[in-house]
């Protein structure tokens, strides 16, 4: 865990991290242009930048890889409600659900 | 504050007012995310001010609580913030002429919401006043729904026991930004192979297995792309 100075620090640098890119063209103004391949390539950034932060999350227990684990099961319930609804409630609803089902109510 | 100031702001402000309720239960999660990780109340306020943005929040959280090197953490926040490259780059004409302070400010708001609200209808006027409203009405709106929906989220994470497997909420509210984004096949491909790299590559030194994953996730989703079009030509 990052703390104290560090931490106030780090959110600095985040908030750097995101008013840069924000910025980029309405502070520069619009003079310059994107390649249009790294246009097409930086349009799967977020993509791969969510999903490198949470299959990791779903598929290792500890560091170590275990493809059955309740966290695992959670993700897909979590995915078929994001898929399947417009509530944006229910993903929260049953992913949490069926975790603390498994976890709790199971012992698993 | 001039006439066509007002019928501006007033217009994205109607515009935006459905389409902001959306944002309430992210607010709300982030908000528990952020204490679920071990922040402070005023650590997470204080998150949520400076940085404004919920993707790089939620994202960089793991890495905040697990102590990763600080290089890392700002190296992720930029990779889930380059989609904000394009959309400057597509709302920039808009603030031809405004100034500095202005245009800081714009940047500082601009939030997806608000890109996708304004974006094209920003240039249905060539009158700076009412763009800067039409602008300027929804992001500070947003910018409000977003401060008090994660306050709500920062007190109430206190009342929820601390062995309910929370910070799980970090990867549900990611997974639910990306499900819609991976309907596109080559954004799933992108998406499949970031995962299960960073996977594959988590024995790498310095948590770099994160960032390769993504690189890697890039590539196979500009490779797909590629391969489409060239499938189509």
């Amino acid at each position: 865990m990052i703390e104290g100075v560090w931490l106030w620090i780090t959110f600095g640098l985040i908030a750097a991290a995101t008013i840069l890119p924000r910025g980029s063209f309405i502070l520069l103004g619009e003079g310059t242009r994107l390649p249009p391949a790294l246009q097409r390539a930086l349009r799967y950034a977020p993509a791969a930048a969510l999903s490198a932060l949470i299959v990791p999350d779903l598929l290792l227990d500890a560091g170590a890889f275990d493809p059955l684990n309740p966290k695992l099961v959670a993700g897909l319930v979590v995915i078929v409600a994001a898929a399947r609804s417009r509530n944006p409630w229910l993903p929260f609803i049953a992913g949490m659900g069926v975790l603390l089902l498994l976890r709790k109510g199971l012992g698993w | 504050m001039n006439e066509s100031f007002k019928r501006g702001a007033r217009e994205g402000f109607r515009l935006m007012l459905p389409m902001s309720v959306g944002l309430i239960p992210w607010a709300i999660v982030t908000g528990v995310a952020m204490r679920s990780s071990g922040l402070s109340a005023l650590e997470s306020m204080g998150m949520n001010l400076i940085v404004f943005a919920g993707t790089a929040q939620l994202g960089t959280l793991p890495l905040i609580a697990s102590g990763a090197p600080l290089w890392l953490i700002v190296l992720t926040a930029l990779v889930l913030n380059l989609r904000f490259v394009i959309f400057s780059a597509a709302i920039a004409p808009a603030f031809h002429g405004q100034s500095w302070s202005r245009r800081i400010a714009s940047s500082y708001l601009l939030v997806d919401g608000v890109f996708i609200l304004c974006s094209e209808k920003l240039f249905n006027s060539d009158d700076p006043q009412w763009r800067w409203g039409f602008y300027l009405a929804p992001a500070l709106w947003c910018w409000f729904v977003w401060q008090l929906g994660g306050l709500a989220g920062v007190l109430g994470a206190g009342v929820i026991p601390k062995d309910w497997s929370l910070e799980f909420m970090t990867t549900i509210a990611l997974t639910v930004m990306l499900v819609p984004m991976a309907q596109l096949r080559t954004m799933m491909v992108a998406a499949l192979v970031g995962g299960l790299g960073a996977v594959a590559l988590r024995g790498l030194p310095l948590k770099l297995g994160v960032i390769a994953g993504i690189a890697l996730g890039i590539a196979a989703g500009f490779a797909a792309d590629w391969h489409d079009r060239r499938g189509q030509a």
